[in-house]
C-alpha cells in the first residue's frame, strides 16, 4: 500500500470548505431552476435566477408557526441537513489537502448519512401538522429502503482499499477508478445520495401530493435552511464519491484539487438531472426493490471485489 | 432603490401563488398557471409556502370561509387577488405584485395580525387535522388529542381526522376528501363538494379543443402528483396551445410525443399499475364512465388517448358521470396510504364542474 501524503490544514479552512458547498448548492439550484423554466416553457436563464429570488423572497418572508408545534425539534430539523453536509465534507480530500484525515473516514461518512434520518423526520414531527408527519413516515420507510445498500456500497471500495481512510481509497485506485470496477456499488451509492437528500425520484417525503410534506408548514429563514441543506447533501454525497470512486484527484493536465471540484460538478448536475427524467418513487413500493434487488446485489458486489483482492495478495 | 427595495423587487420576481380553483373555473386557473410561467412566479404547494392567493372564479359561502382561514396561514408579505375571466388575470397578478412591493403596507398587514396562530378545532382545512373528542384538559393549543383505533395489525394506533381538499394543489376543484388516517392510511373516508356562489346556466358543449384540453389537464395533474414535474409540464404546454386556440396538428404530435413518453416509462408503470383496480362489473354497478376501467395506469394512458380523439374530432358524447365517480371514491381510497389515495382521485379527474349543472336542475 502506498503511503499517501495527505496534509491536514487547519480548521479555518472549514470556512472555505463550507463556501465550496454554498456555492455548489447554489449552482444546483440554478440548473435545476433552468431545467425546470426550460421544460415549463419560460427562459431557462430568467430560472437560472431562481436561486437568487427565492432567496431574497425567503429572507423577507416572516416565520411562521403552527399550533402546538414542537419549536426545538422543529428548527433543528430544520438547520440540521445543512450542518450534517457540512460535516461530510470534512474528510473529502480537496487534491492532497483534507479537514480532517479520519483513520475511519468511510464510517464517518455513514454516520454522517444516518443522522439525516433523525433530521428529516424531526422536520416532519415538528410542525404538529398532518402533511409534514405523513413526509416525515414517508422518509423513514424510503431510509429502510436505501440505508443497507447504501453502506454495503460504501463497504466494497473499503474492501478493495483494505483500509477506511479515505486517503487510502484514493490511493488505492492508481490506474483504475472503483467507479469502473465495481459499477453497482457505485450504483447504488449515487442512488443513495440521491434518496438521502430527498431529491427528485425520491422526493415523495416532500412530494406536491402533500403540500410539500416535510416542507409543509415552514416559510421564511425556516425554508430557506432546509431548501439549501437538501442541495448542500446532494453536493456532499457528489463530492464524496469523487475520493471514494472517481478516483480522487486524479486526471490530465490540472492540477489535482481542480479535478475533484469537476468532477464532483459533473456528478451533480448529473444528480439535478435526474429529477426531470424519472416519476417520484413511492417508498411502499421502492422498498420492495431495495430489499430484493439493490441489497443483493450489492452484496455480490462486496463478494466479487473481496474475491479478487484476496486473489490479487 | 435602497437595499430593501431591491430585495422586495428579488422576492416579487419570484413569488409563489395559490392557486384555488372554484368548480366551474378551471380555464381561469390554467390562464393563471400560464401567466404564473410567464412571469417566472411558481405555484405555492402550500399555505405556509405562498405569498399570494389567487381565487379563481366566484366561491360560495363554504369555499370563501375555507380560502379565508388558508389567507390567515399566509406568512406575509402577502397579497390575494380573484379572477373571473381569464382576460382579468394578468391585471389580478400585477395587483399582487404592488401589494407585495409595498411595505408600508405589508408592515400594517403584519401589526394587525395575532402573533400566534389561532389554535382549536375549526381550522381543519390545510393542517392539523381536527382530532377526535379527546379529555380537552389534555389539549395543547386547544387540539384534542388523538384517540387510538385498532390498525391493520389488530395494535392500538391514533387516528387522525384530515380532510384533503378543497385548498390542495393538484387537487378537483371544491372537493372535500375528509379521511380519517392511522399513520398514512386511510381508513375511512367521506366525499363532499363545496360549490361556487351561484349556480350559472349550464354549460354549453365544449368544442372539441376545450374538451381535448380538460384531458390534458387532467393528464397533467396525474403526472404532478406521481413526481414528474417534466411530463406534468409537457401536457400543461399542450394544454395551453389548445387553450390560446394555437395549431392543432402542433398539439396533436405534442400529445403523440407526450404519450408515447409515458407508456414507455418503466418506471411510472411500476408505481401506478395495480393501484385503484376498476373492473367491468364495477363499472356498470356504479354507473361510473367506460374510461373509468383499470388501475390508475389504464386511466391516464386513457385519458391521453381520448384527448387525442377529441382532437381529431372522434370524440364520443360527454356524460355526466361526476357524481358516481365522486361516490365511488370513498370505498376505491380506503386502506391505502395518502400517495394513492391521491393517484386515485386525480386519475378520476372527477369534473366537479358537475356541481354547476346539479345545481340548476336542483
Amino acid at each position: 500500500m502506498p503511503d499517501v501524503a495527505v496534509t491536514t490544514v487547519s480548521g479555518a479552512w472549514a470556512l472555505v470548505a463550507a463556501l465550496l458547498v454554498g456555492v455548489f448548492a447554489v449552482a444546483a439550484a440554478s440548473f435545476d431552476g433552468a431545467l425546470a423554466a426550460r421544460s415549463a416553457g419560460g427562459g431557462a436563464r430568467a430560472g437560472a435566477r431562481m436561486p437568487l429570488a427565492e432567496t431574497a423572497r425567503l429572507m423577507r418572508q416572516r416565520r411562521r408557526t403552527t399550533v402546538a408545534a414542537d419549536g426545538p425539534l422543529w428548527r433543528t430539523g430544520g438547520g440540521g441537513l445543512l450542518v450534517v453536509a457540512l460535516l461530510m465534507v470534512v474528510v473529502v480530500p480537496l487534491g492532497s489537502w483534507t479537514l480532517a484525515d479520519l483513520a475511519v473516514g468511510i464510517v464517518w461518512f455513514n454516520a454522517m448519512d444516518v443522522v439525516v434520518w433523525a433530521v428529516v423526520w424531526l422536520a416532519g414531527w415538528g410542525a404538529n401538522s398532518a402533511y409534514s408527519l405523513v413526509g416525515g413516515y414517508r422518509f423513514l420507510a424510503q431510509a429502510l429502503a436505501y440505508e443497507l445498500p447504501l453502506m454495503f456500497a460504501l463497504t466494497a471500495p473499503a474492501v478493495a482499499a483494505r483500509s477506511l481512510r479515505v486517503a487510502d481509497v484514493v490511493a488505492a485506485q492508481h490506474g483504475l477508478w472503483f467507479a469502473v470496477w465495481m459499477p453497482v456499488a457505485f450504483a447504488v451509492y449515487c442512488l443513495s445520495v440521491v434518496a438521502f437528500s430527498v431529491w427528485g425520484p425520491f422526493a415523495p417525503a416532500a412530494g406536491s401530493d402533500i403540500g410539500g410534506g416535510v416542507l409543509a408548514e415552514t416559510s421564511g429563514v425556516d425554508r430557506l435552511l432546509l431548501l439549501a441543506g437538501r442541495y448542500a447533501l446532494l453536493a456532499a454525497g457528489a463530492a464524496f464519491a469523487v475520493p471514494l470512486f472517481l478516483g480522487g484527484g486524479a486526471g490530465p493536465l490540472l492540477p489535482a484539487p481542480v479535478w475533484v471540484l469537476v468532477k464532483t460538478l459533473l456528478l451533480l448536475a448529473a444528480f439535478v438531472a435526474l429529477r426531470r427524467r424519472l416519476p417520484a418513487l413511492r417508498p411502499d413500493r421502492f422498498v420492495e426493490a431495495g430489499w430484493l434487488v439493490l441489497l443483493p446485489a450489492v452484496l455480490l458486489q462486496v463478494l466479487v471485489v473481496s474475491v479478487i483482492v484476496v486473489a490479487r495478495s | 432603490m435602497g437595499l430593501s427595495g431591491r430585495l422586495a423587487a428579488y422576492a416579487v420576481s419570484g413569488a409563489h401563488v395559490l392557486v384555488v380553483e372554484v368548480p366551474g373555473w378551471w380555464e381561469t386557473r390554467a390562464a393563471v398557471e400560464r401567466a404564473l410561467t410567464a412571469r417566472g412566479w411558481r405555484t405555492a404547494l402550500s399555505p405556509a409556502d405562498a405569498d399570494v392567493i389567487v381565487v379563481c372564479g366566484d366561491p360560495g359561502e363554504q369555499l370563501s370561509a375555507v380560502v379565508d382561514r388558508v389567507w390567515e396561514q399566509l406568512p406575509g408579505p402577502r397579497a390575494r387577488a380573484t379572477a373571473l375571466h381569464t382576460d382579468e388575470v394578468g391585471a389580478a397578478l400585477d395587483e399582487t405584485a404592488l401589494a407585495l412591493r409595498d411595505d408600508q403596507h405589508q408592515r400594517r398587514d403584519a401589526g394587525d395580525r395575532a402573533r400566534e396562530p389561532a389554535g382549536g378545532a375549526d381550522r381543519g382545512d390545510m393542517d392539523h387535522g381536527d382530532m377526535d373528542h379527546g379529555d380537552m384538559e389534555m389539549a395543547p393549543g386547544g387540539i384534542p388529542l388523538a384517540s387510538g383505533g385498532e390498525d391493520r395489525d389488530g395494535l392500538e394506533m391514533d387516528v387522525l381526522h384530515v380532510p384533503l381538499g378543497p385548498v390542495l394543489p393538484h387537487w378537483p376543484a371544491g372537493l372535500v376528501l375528509r379521511c380519517s388516517l392511522q399513520g398514512d392510511v386511510v381508513t375511512e373516508a367521506q366525499v363532499e363538494v363545496l360549490g361556487p356562489a351561484a349556480p350559472s346556466p349550464a354549460l354549453s358543449a365544449p368544442a372539441d379543443e376545450r374538451r381535448a384540453a380538460r384531458r390534458c389537464d387532467g393528464a397533467a395533474r396525474l403526472l404532478a402528483i406521481a413526481g414528474w414535474d417534466d411530463a406534468a409540464a409537457a401536457a400543461r404546454r399542450t394544454r395551453d396551445v389548445l387553450l390560446d386556440g394555437g395549431d392543432r396538428d402542433d398539439a396533436a404530435r405534442q400529445l403523440d410525443r407526450l404519450a408515447s413518453r409515458v407508456t414507455r416509462s418503466l418506471t411510472l408503470r411500476w408505481m401506478l399499475r395495480g393501484l385503484g383496480c376498476v373492473d367491468g362489473a364495477a363499472v356498470a354497478a356504479r354507473g361510473l364512465p367506460e374510461s373509468a376501467r383499470g388501475d390508475v395506469h389504464d386511466r391516464l394512458v386513457a385519458m391521453l388517448r381520448q384527448s387525442r380523439a377529441d382532437l381529431r374530432g372522434e370524440a364520443t358524447a360527454d356524460e355526466d358521470r361526476a357524481a358516481a365517480t365522486r361516490a365511488a371514491l370513498p370505498t376505491l381510497v380506503r386502506g391505502l396510504d395518502v400517495a394513492a389515495a391521491r393517484l386515485i382521485v386525480a386519475s378520476f379527474d372527477p369534473d366537479t364542474v358537475g356541481v354547476r349543472r346539479e345545481a340548476v336542475r336542483a
